[in-house]
């Protein structure tokens, strides 16, 4: 026995092997048609601007995200058993294709070491790893039942198939290794002991004839499977390495799409060729995990938006080939207007999607068709779009002008700023909400102390159009956006410095589209640089328990989440409390996209969930860093604290406070 | 049918009130104080207007009096749906009071076609006289009816207007043309414009005529502001005192209260 002739016989006991080749053909035939079809659906799509470009990026994407499993990984059972049968159907796949290579064309590789350790012992090994993964998925799908899935009898078809194709495999295999006293058996150990079981009952020629019947058996139903899985889910493998391969490479932040207004036949979208090619693979890219709902605050506290079934339902419509006359939105319950706008904008569905869907570019497309076609959503929503186009502000009702908090600081306008290093802007949430003023003034006062010259706006300040943009008025956020790059080039502006995430995502993000030339910087970050450069020293840590409250907007949107750590990190004593949703897995303080101006019914509030999760640490402050969560948090904690002393503070306040005055 | 709604541009109702300014010559609020927008009760009437044309058909013109501006309160007008814009140019300077503005409409209703029905808003939320409507109707030699909510056709010449009470409501018969001031309920609310209008209202016909060319001058329209003249406008200015009652027990301290309130009332 030489290890280096090692080998097995290709179509052992198979005779008329060749009607393998003629099925599959049909086979072939049939899931290409399957595949040509989809691919023909996506083509109907509006052009995707940079999808495909930066090839070397998007293979490394794809390496970590589609072979690596990575962000599959980050769900412990669910990602742990679809690795087991991704990986070793990827083996399983790789062994045919040496299989082919070797008996069909000629190329003798399946022999020695490489036959012994590769293809014999690690493909045998996956395989097993493979069929406990399909018994996971199949124990989760018929035992533990979680509510996120997704139950039809194709998910479970597909379990059961791959359960037969793989144990009929290892029996194929063991009846061989018995029958034909493979002298290398030992090496595929699933399948020699499958044999050894049946060796002591059965005769060789019993075995054999088990073998030919299950051997055909096996082909056509994997062909079978062939055929049928571009129809189903199971295209999956394809469309959702197809998806991540044209991710969306820049920050979450900036993926809401502008709309030429000149040319556009219809603002916003209610008809599947409204989307983009992107939007439509998104579609089929989806595997129907239920990760982006789990992870939606609306969805958390009982309201019923779900962005699983928004995509669902969208690709039953493009599955159909149309919606016909009757538009999308409100054509299934998914799809109901009022359930696109209990979006917060959060984008915790786009984080958790293992495969790239972009849900809230879709919802927020469909809120456009609603907002500038129907003038269609919440009331409330329409009085803060109103008073956004009546006052430039969204807090219709406030007491407050854009010049109060300044007053008592002595900082000059940009006009007669000559030679400010940056621009403090402090955005409507920061001047036109009493509560708010207290953060930017202690940002103002942070920067006085390190010497920071800068300026402000004041009443030349405008909403920066985050709050219409996200509710769906493109319009009015284009007109806000061109208005105020006018003003900071008027007073010739290049850096700006604010403690609004919200208004920091539009300027860093969407403003460079409209001209925008100046640089953009949230104050964690500015602060942080200070620190860093010593022009700002800690003197006089405190006490706090801080638990950090990461903003969607700096966290997920882009992807800031050292910053107002590395800012936090010597303002007390005690190291900071993580939260158990944190950095870019943050939970929402429920106030973005125009959530903040929406009376939520008072059994379902996003707030008081996040309310709840800080409450349940030993934390004595909670820190933020942004005005929307500051008034979130504060109503959500004092709602729900009951005796409990614990105070919602602003990452400069923490800040100005270890830095007293000298 | 067709309708004439009158628009009023005022003062943001909400201007903080620190904010809030008076202009120099200290008769008038300050224009630049705040941002200017449509009254809400004339929003109303353009509202009404609006379903009765949805309901009935018809064509429905606005019209407004006033500085430059008031071509954003009229575009706003015409991106609702109503199809012709006028505005009469008051480039004095001057916030003309009800009587002249009713004078000034009136003219140039005079130079457009007849109209069936002219409504203007209850009140504006600047002075909140009231006043303009029932004037424009004497000037027009109109019939008018003032707080109405709801109008009907009936038959071909008469409209029935319902008109809100302190008890619950009139409805009235009125013959064609006739002169309305509408006032806000449930089912009135302006309709928020949908984009498309607002990009197409800018390509609709809006005509600017000066004073001369409705035929009133600029002396007439002063001497019509002599009748009632505002001597000084003035902010009041808000006056606080935070004061502790002390007292050994609760029952104590009700009573020092009381007995504070007793002697702070005596004394104003």
């Amino acid at each position: 026995m030489n290890p280096s002739e090692a080998t097995r016989e290709v179509l052992w006991n198979i005779s008329n092997g060749w009607i393998m080749y003629v099925l599959l053909v049909p086979t072939m035939a049939i899931a290409s048609y399957g595949v040509w079809i989809r691919y023909k659906s996506w083509k109907q799509g509006l052009p995707a601007d940079g999808r495909l470009d930066q090839p070397m990026r998007r293979l490394k994407y794809l390496w970590n995200h589609a072979l690596l499993q990575r962000r599959n990984l980050r769900q412990k059972y669910a990602g742990i058993f679809h690795a087991m049968i991704f990986w070793g159907f990827i083996a399983l796949t790789i062994a045919t294709i040496v299989v082919m290579i070797d008996h069909d064309f000629g190329v003798p590789i399946m022999r020695g070491a490489f036959y012994l350790y590769f293809q014999s012992l690690f493909v045998d090994l996956l395989g097993l790893i493979a069929l406990i993964g399909v018994v996971m998925a199949g124990y989760r799908r018929w035992k533990s039942k979680p509510e996120k899935l997704v139950y039809t009898d194709e998910a479970s078809w597909i379990i059961i198939i791959f359960a037969v194709l793989m144990v009929t495999g290892y029996l194929l295999e063991g009846w061989r290794i018995v029958a034909t006293n493979d002298p290398w058996g030992a090496w595929s150990p699933v399948g020699y002991t499958t044999g050894a079981l049946f060796a002591p009952f059965f005769n060789i020629e019993t075995l054999e004839v088990f073998h030919v019947l299950f051997w055909w058996f096996h082909l056509i139903l994997a062909f079978g499977f062939i055929a049928w899985a571009p129809f189903t889910k199971m295209l999956h493998p394809l469309t959702s390495a197809l998806n991540i391969y044209a991710s969306n490479l820049e920050p979450v932040g900036g993926s809401l799409k502008s709309i030429d207004f000149d040319t556009a036949e219809i603002f916003g979208v209610n008809d599947l060729k409204q989307f983009t090619w992107k939007d439509l693979l998104d579609l089929d890219a989806c595997t129907e995990c239920g990760r982006c709902t789990d992870a939606c605050p609306a969805n958390t506290v009982g309201k019923d938006l779900s962005p699983r079934d928004i995509i669902l339902d969208l690709r039953g419509w493009l599955h159909k080939g149309s919606n016909g006359e009757v538009g999308l939105i409100g054509s299934t319950d998914a799809l109901q207007s009022d359930r696109l706008f209990e979006c917060t904008s959060c984008a915790a569905c786009v984080e958790a999607c293992p495969v790239s869907i972009e849900q809230l570019p879709k919802i927020v497309d469909m809120r456009r068709f609603q907002v500038m076609e129907e003038a269609e959503f919440p009331e409330t929503m329409q009085g803060a779009v109103n008073s956004i186009e009546e006052r430039q502000h969204p807090y219709s009702g406030s007491q407050f002008s854009r010049a109060d908090w300044v007053k008592e600081l002595d900082i000059p306008h940009a006009s007669e700023a000559e030679g400010a290093e940056v621009l403090v802007w402090a955005g409507c949430g920061a001047s036109l909400v009493e509560r708010n003023q207290n953060s930017i003034r202690s940002l103002a006062k942070l920067l006085k102390k390190a010497g920071v010259k800068f300026s402000v706006l004041g009443r030349e300040e405008k909403c920066t159009g985050d709050v219409a943009r996200r509710i769906g008025n493109e319009f009015l956020f284009e007109s806000l956006a061109k208005e105020n790059i006018n003003t900071f080039k008027k007073h010739k502006v290049k850096k700006i410095v604010t403690a609004c995430p919200h208004c920091f995502n539009t300027f860093r993000n969407e403003y460079p589209e409209f001209g925008a030339d100046f640089e953009t910087y949230h104050h964690s970050e500015f602060l942080g640089g200070l620190l860093k450069e010593g022009r700002l020293k800690i003197t006089e840590a405190s006490e706090r328990r801080i638990a950090l409250h990461d903003p969607c907007y700096l966290s997920r949107h882009n992807g800031m989440t050292d910053e107002p750590r590395e800012l936090l990190n010597n303002v007390s004593k005690s190291p900071i409390t993580e939260l158990p949703r944190n950095r870019k897995n943050s939970f929402c303080c429920g106030g973005g996209g125009g959530m903040s101006f929406v009376d939520e019914p008072s059994d379902k509030r996003v707030n008081h969930e996040r309310a709840k999760e800080i409450l349940a640490t030993e934390a004595d402050t909670v820190a933020v860093g942004c005005p929307f969560c500051t008034t979130m948090m504060e109503d959500g904690i004092n709602a729900n604290k009951g005796d409990r002393k614990i105070e919602v503070k602003e990452l400069a306040e923490l800040l100005n406070e270890a830095i007293p005055d000298e | 049918m067709n309708i004439l709604v009158c628009l009023k541009q005022i003062l943001d109702p909400e201007v903080p009130v620190r904010d809030f300014a008076i202009d120099g010559s200290g008769l008038q609020a300050d224009p630049n104080c705040a941002n200017q927008m449509t009254n809400i009760f004339c929003e109303n009437a353009l509202e009404t207007a609006l379903q009765l044309k949805d309901a009935h058909g018809g064509k429905i013109t606005v019209l407004s009096f006033g500085p430059d501006s008031v071509k954003d309160s009229l575009r706003k007008g015409l991106a609702m749906k109503a199809n012709e814009a006028f505005m009469v140019l008051n480039n004095t300077g001057h916030q003309p009071d009800s009587a002249a503005t009713a004078k000034v409409l009136a003219k140039a209703i005079g130079k457009m076609e007849p109209f069936d029905l002219v409504l203007t808003g209850r009140e504006a939320g600047d002075w909140g006289a009231g006043q303009t409507g029932g004037l424009l109707a004497e000037e027009l030699g109109l019939p008018y009816s003032a707080f109405v909510d709801e109008i009907e056709p009936e038959g071909e010449d008469r409209l029935i207007l319902r008109q809100q009470t302190d008890s619950g409501w009139n409805k009235i018969s009125a013959p064609k043309p006739v002169v309305a001031s509408i006032t806000n309920s449930d089912h009135n609310l302006p309709r928020i414009p949908k984009t498309r209008d607002i990009i197409l209202a800018n390509r609709k016909p809006l005509t600017s005529w000066s004073l001369e060319e409705v035929g009133i001058s600029e002396d007439e329209l002063a001497a019509e502001q002599q009748k009632a003249r505002i001597k000084l406008l003035s902010i009041p200015e808000g006056k606080s005192d935070c004061e502790f009652i002390e007292g050994d027990s609760l029952e104590d301290k009700i009573d020092n209260l009381a007995e504070r309130i007793v002697a702070i009332a005596r004394s104003v």
